[in-house]
C-alpha cells in the first residue's frame, strides 16, 4: 500500500501531522494503537505554561526563548507563527478554542487548582490573572457522578474571593443510568445526554435550581462526538455557563479525537484504527516500508514516515529494569544510563525519566546507531528534551514538532 | 532473573496490563444505554481479579455483552477485554440455552429446513399472527424482520450453473460462504464468483462446510461451535494443501474462524489463519502486488457510504475494502463514523434487547439519513439486516458493489496481456 507519508500515532501529534501534510495534498496513512492520550485531555492546551525554573509564564513566546537548547521548541522555528497555524488548525476540524500564543490565561483543574495554558476549549471556564469574573458562581454536579470533585473545586474558587453554591442536579433518564453507578463516567453521562430533548430539559433544570448565582460552572460532559449540544445547552442557560474540566475519561478529549480523524479523513487521508506498526524495512539511512500487526502481507510503503507514538504511556518508548529503547525500529534514545537516576524520590519534584525520548537532529529526523534516517522524522511525546509535567507544555509540543515536521517533509 | 520476572509477569489476554482508564467504557456500545451491564472495565479486567479467586463472583450480566470487541480495539494497553468477558461467560455460566436460542443458533439447521419450503418460511415468518407467536412464546422480537429464506440455496445453484466451469481457470480460490450466502442471499456468491472468475480464478466449495459458529458461540452452544470448528479447519486444510487460499465475504465468520477459534475454543488455526481471507483483502494484495488489475465500467455511477462493522475493525481491515472500493471511478465512497449497529448478530433478535439494539444504532441510523446515500457497504451480513430495517437504505457487500462496478471483459483482457508481458 503506498502513501506519501505514514504517521504512526493517532493522537494529537499524529493526526496534527497528517492533517498538515493532507491539506498540502499528500496521500497519508495514520495508523493508531487504541485510543490516544487525547481521552486524558483536559479542554485546555498548554504551551509553556512554566519556565525551567518553575516559574508561571506569562508569555510563553517570550518563555520559549529562555529553554535550555535540548528542548525541542528549538527545532521548530517559529513559534508564535506555528502556534497560530495549530489554532488554525483545530478550528478547521471543529475545535473551537479561545487564547494565544503571546498571554497565557489561566484554566481550573478538576481538582480546584489554577494553572496557566494556552488555548481552552470553547466554553471553558477561563481565568485572568487570579480572579474569577463572578462574585457568586452555583457549582453544579450531576448526581451520582463521582469523577468530579466538587468539595475541591468550590476550595479553588473561594480562594480566588468568590461565593460558591454547590447544586446537585438530575434527570430521570440520569437516574436510571445511576442503576449501574461505576459506570457514571462522563463519556457515558454525555451518551445519555445526548440528544436535544434531553439537554432542553437539562436547561430547565438547571435554570430552576440556579438560585442567585451569577454564573454557574458544570462538569464537561456534553458532546462526545461533537459540540453542538454542549453549545446548546450554554444558550438555553439563562445565565453565563461555563464547563469545568473533569477526572478523565475525557468528554472534550473524546470530542477532539473524533472531529480531528473526521477532518483527517475528510481530506483524504487513510486512518488505521486499532493497528500498529510493528517492524521496518531500512535500508542503510532510509527506512523503505513498515510492516502493521493487522495488516499481515500488505507493507504500507511511503516517501517519509514520522513517528508519533507518545511516551511511555503511548508505548512510544519503553523500559525495563535496565533500559529505555524506541520499541518498533530501536531507535537511539536519550536517557540515564543508571537506573537509580531514572526517578526523584519525592514524586512531586521533577522526574528524569519525564525527558527521556528518541534523539533527533535539528530538522526532527531520528537517529540509529549515531545514523541520521533520513526519511523518519520523530514529533510529540517520543522527543527527548522535554518535561511536559514540570513545563506545562505538552499540548504544544504535540502540535508545534508535527507542524515543523509536516514543514520539513513538504520542503 | 529480572528480564524473566518481567515475562512471566504476562497473564491471559494481557489482563494485567489494565491502567483502569475506562477508556474501553466510552466505545462500548451497551454501556451508556443499557445501565444494567456493568460495562466492559467492571465486566472485564476489574471483575476478572474476583473471579480469580473465586467463581462466585460471576454474574449473569456478562451476557449483555455483545461480544463485538470495540473496547479491545479502544483499549491503549492491549487488553483483550472481550476476551476476557466472552471467557468468563464460557468458564462460570451454568445455565442451559433457551430453545430460543438453539434455534437462533443453529443457522445452519434451521437455514437447511426454512430453504426447502422457503415460500412458505418467508410467508409465515412474514405474518403479523407468526411474528406475535415468536414475540410471546419464543421471545424473538415481533418488529424484527426475518432475513428472507432464498428459494435455491448458493451450494445447490453453484453445483448446477457454476461448477463444471471451475477448473478450466488456471489459478483457484475455495470459498467459505457461510449461512448467509447459502440460505439467504445466494446473490452474493454468485457475484463473488462472477469477480473471482474474471480475476481468472476457479472458484471451489469447501469438502465439508459448516456455520462458523460465531452465533454459536454468542448463544452458549460452546461444544457444538468446536465441533464444527473442527469440521471447517479440516475442510481448509484440505483446500489449503491444494494451494488454494480461503476466500470469505463476512467479517464475522472470518474474524470467528481466525481469532475465536483460537482465543476462545482453545483450537489451532496456526497453519490455517494466513490462508483464510476476506476477498476484497484477497483482491487488494493481488492488485498491491501487481499481479491484478481491474477494469470497471464508464457507466457505472453511485454514492454509497461505508459501515465499518465491529468485527472488521477489530481485524483492523477496513483499509482493504475501502480501498478496493475507491478504485472504482464512479464511486463516490463516503466513510461513517465507526460504531456499532446494534444488531450483532442473533443479539438484536431477542425480545429482551431490541430496544437495546436499536437505541445503539441510533447514531449510526441518523448518520446514514444524513449521508444522503444510494447504499450503505458493509462486510457485515447481520449489520446489513439491521440497517435494512432500520433506515430503509439497502446495503451492499463490497464484492457486489465490485461485480456490479466491474467491466468483465475488459478485466479478463488486461490480465491476460499481463501473463503475456510477464511471461516476455
Amino acid at each position: 500500500m503506498k502513501f506519501n507519508t505514514v504517521v504512526m500515532g493517532g493522537g494529537l501529534t499524529g493526526l496534527t501531522c497528517g492533517i498538515a501534510l493532507a491539506k498540502a495534498g499528500q496521500r497519508v496513512a495514520v495508523v493508531a494503537t487504541g485510543q490516544s492520550s487525547l481521552l486524558f485531555a483536559s479542554g485546555s492546551l498548554d504551551l509553556l505554561g512554566y519556565d525551567a525554573q518553575g516559574a508561571p509564564v506569562a508569555n510563553p513566546v517570550e518563555a520559549i526563548k529562555t529553554l535550555p537548547e535540548s528542548h525541542p521548541y528549538n527545532k521548530v522555528g517559529d513559534v508564535e507563527a506555528l502556534a497560530a497555524e495549530a489554532q488554525a488548525l483545530l478550528a478547521e476540524a471543529g475545535v473551537k478554542t479561545t487564547g494565544q500564543a503571546t498571554a497565557n490565561h489561566n484554566r481550573l483543574t478538576p481538582i480546584g487548582a489554577v494553572k496557566p495554558t494556552w488555548l481552552s476549549l470553547d466554553g471553558y471556564l477561563t481565568i485572568d490573572g487570579d480572579k474569577l469574573p463572578y462574585n457568586k458562581v452555583a457549582l453544579m454536579n450531576v448526581i451520582g457522578y463521582l469523577d468530579f470533585p466538587t468539595k475541591f473545586i468550590a476550595d479553588g474558587l473561594r480562594q480566588m474571593g468568590a461565593d460558591v453554591e454547590i447544586k446537585p442536579i438530575t434527570l430521570p433518564e440520569l437516574n436510571e443510568a445511576r442503576k449501574s453507578p461505576t459506570e457514571m463516567r462522563a463519556t457515558n453521562i454525555a451518551k445519555v445526554l445526548g440528544n436535544e430533548d434531553i439537554v432542553l430539559r437539562l436547561a430547565a433544570e438547571i435554570n430552576a435550581k440556579a438560585g442567585d448565582a451569577e454564573a454557574i460552572l458544570l462538569p464537561a460532559v456534553l458532546g462526545i462526538k461533537e459540540d453542538v449540544l454542549a453549545q446548546l445547552l450554554k444558550k438555553q442557560v439563562s445565565k453565563p455557563m461555563h464547563y469545568v474540566a473533569t477526572i478523565p475519561p475525557s468528554v472534550p478529549g473524546a470530542r477532539m479525537q473524533a472531529l480531528l480523524r473526521k477532518r483527517f479523513e475528510a481530506l483524504g487521508g487513510t486512518f488505521l484504527n486499532g493497528d500498529k506498526v510493528v517492524a521496518g524495512e531500512l535500508a542503510g539511512d532510509t527506512l523503505k516500508s513498515v510492516e502493521t500487526e493487522k495488516l499481515v502481507g500488505t507493507k504500507l510503503e511511503a516517501e517519509n514516515y514520522v513517528l508519533a507514538t507518545g511516551s511511555f504511556m503511548g508505548r512510544g518508548l519503553v523500559s525495563d529494569y535496565e533500559k529505555v529503547y524506541e520499541p518498533v525500529f530501536g531507535l537511539d534514545v536519550d536517557y540515564i544510563a543508571e537506573r537509580p537516576e531514572w526517578t526523584h524520590d519525592n514524586v512531586f519534584e521533577a522526574q528524569p525519566y519525564m525527558e527521556f525520548g528518541v534523539k533527533t537532529d535539528a530538522q526532527l529526523h531520528v537517529m540509529k546507531d549515531g545514523n541520521v534516517i533520513n526519511n523518519v522524522y520523530a514529533a510529540g511525546q517520543v522527543l527527548s528534551g522535554n518535561n511536559k509535567v514540570k513545563l506545562a507544555s505538552g499540548e504544544g509540543v504535540d502540535m508545534l514538532t508535527a507542524l515543523a515536521v509536516a514543514k520539513n517533509i513538504l520542503k | 532473573m529480572a528480564d524473566e520476572m518481567q515475562l512471566n509477569n504476562i497473564s491471559e489476554n494481557n489482563f494485567e496490563q489494565c491502567l483502569k482508564c475506562s477508556i474501553c467504557t466510552a466505545y462500548c456500545p451497551v454501556s451508556g444505554v443499557s445501565p444494567l451491564y456493568p460495562g466492559p472495565k467492571q465486566s472485564g479486567p476489574d471483575g476478572e481479579r474476583y473471579r480469580l479467586k473465586d467463581p462466585k463472583f460471576f454474574n449473569e450480566a456478562l451476557k449483555m455483552c455483545l461480544n463485538c470487541k470495540r473496547c479491545e480495539v479502544a483499549c491503549p494497553n492491549g487488553v483483550n477485554v472481550g476476551d476476557i468477558i466472552q471467557k468468563a461467560r464460557m468458564k462460570y455460566y451454568t445455565g442451559k440455552p433457551k430453545l430460543r436460542d438453539m434455534m437462533l443458533a443453529n443457522t445452519d439447521f434451521v437455514g437447511s429446513m426454512a430453504t426447502i419450503v422457503a415460500p412458505i418460511a418467508n410467508f409465515a415468518l412474514g405474518l403479523g399472527v407468526s411474528k406475535a407467536v415468536m414475540d410471546t412464546v419464543m421471545a424473538i422480537d415481533k418488529h424484527r424482520t426475518f432475513p428472507s429464506y432464498a428459494a435455491t440455496k448458493f451450494e445447490s445453484w453453484f453445483k448446477k450453473h457454476a461448477a463444471a466451469e471451475q477448473d478450466k481457470y488456471s489459478k483457484h480460490v475455495s470459498f467459505f460462504h457461510g449461512c448467509y450466502v447459502n440460505y439467504n442471499y445466494p446473490q452474493l456468491g454468485k457475484d463473488l464468483v462472477k469477480v473471482m472468475n474474471a480475476c481468472g480464478y476457479g472458484v471451489h466449495l469447501l469438502d465439508k462446510e459448516k456455520c462458523c459458529g460465531t452465533a454459536l458461540i454468542a448463544n452458549g452452544l460452546y461444544g457444538q461451535a468446536k465441533k464444527q470448528g473442527e469440521t471447517n479447519m479440516e475442510s481448509m486444510r484440505q483446500a489449503i494443501a491444494k494451494g488454494r487460499t480461503v476466500v470469505t465475504t463476512s467479517s464475522t465468520c472470518t474474524f470467528t474462524m481466525r481469532d475465536e477459534y483460537h482465543h476462545l475454543l482453545d483450537m489451532e488455526t496456526g497453519d490455517v489463519r494466513e490462508h483464510l481471507t476476506l476477498a476484497t483483502r484477497f483482491l487488494f494484495q493481488l492488485i498491491d502486488e501487481g499481479k491484478l488489475k481491474l477494469a470497471f465500467r464508464d457507466d457505472y455511477k453511485k454514492r454509497v457510504a461505508y459501515h465499518t462493522a465491529c468485527h472488521m475493525e477489530r481485524m483492523g481491515w477496513v483499509v482493504y475494502s475501502t480501498q478496493l472500493l475507491k478504485m472504482i471511478p464512479g464511486l463516490d465512497l463516503v466513510m461513517l463514523d465507526s460504531q456499532c449497529c446494534g444488531i450483532s448478530g442473533t443479539y438484536g433478535f431477542k425480545k429482551e434487547n431490541y430496544e437495546t439494539s436499536q437505541k445503539i444504532g441510533e447514531p449510526l441510523f441518523k448518520a446514514i439519513a444524513e449521508a444522503n446515500v444510494e447504499a450503505v457497504s458493509t462486510d457485515c451480513e447481520t449489520c446489513k439486516w439491521q440497517i435494512e430495517m432500520s433506515t430503509g437504505v439497502p446495503v451492499l457487500n463490497p464484492i457486489s458493489i465490485i461485480a456490479d462496478a466491474l467491466d468483465v471483459e475488459k478485466t479478463i483482457e488486461l490480465n491476460k496481456n499481463r501473463i503475456i508481458v510477464l511471461r516476455n
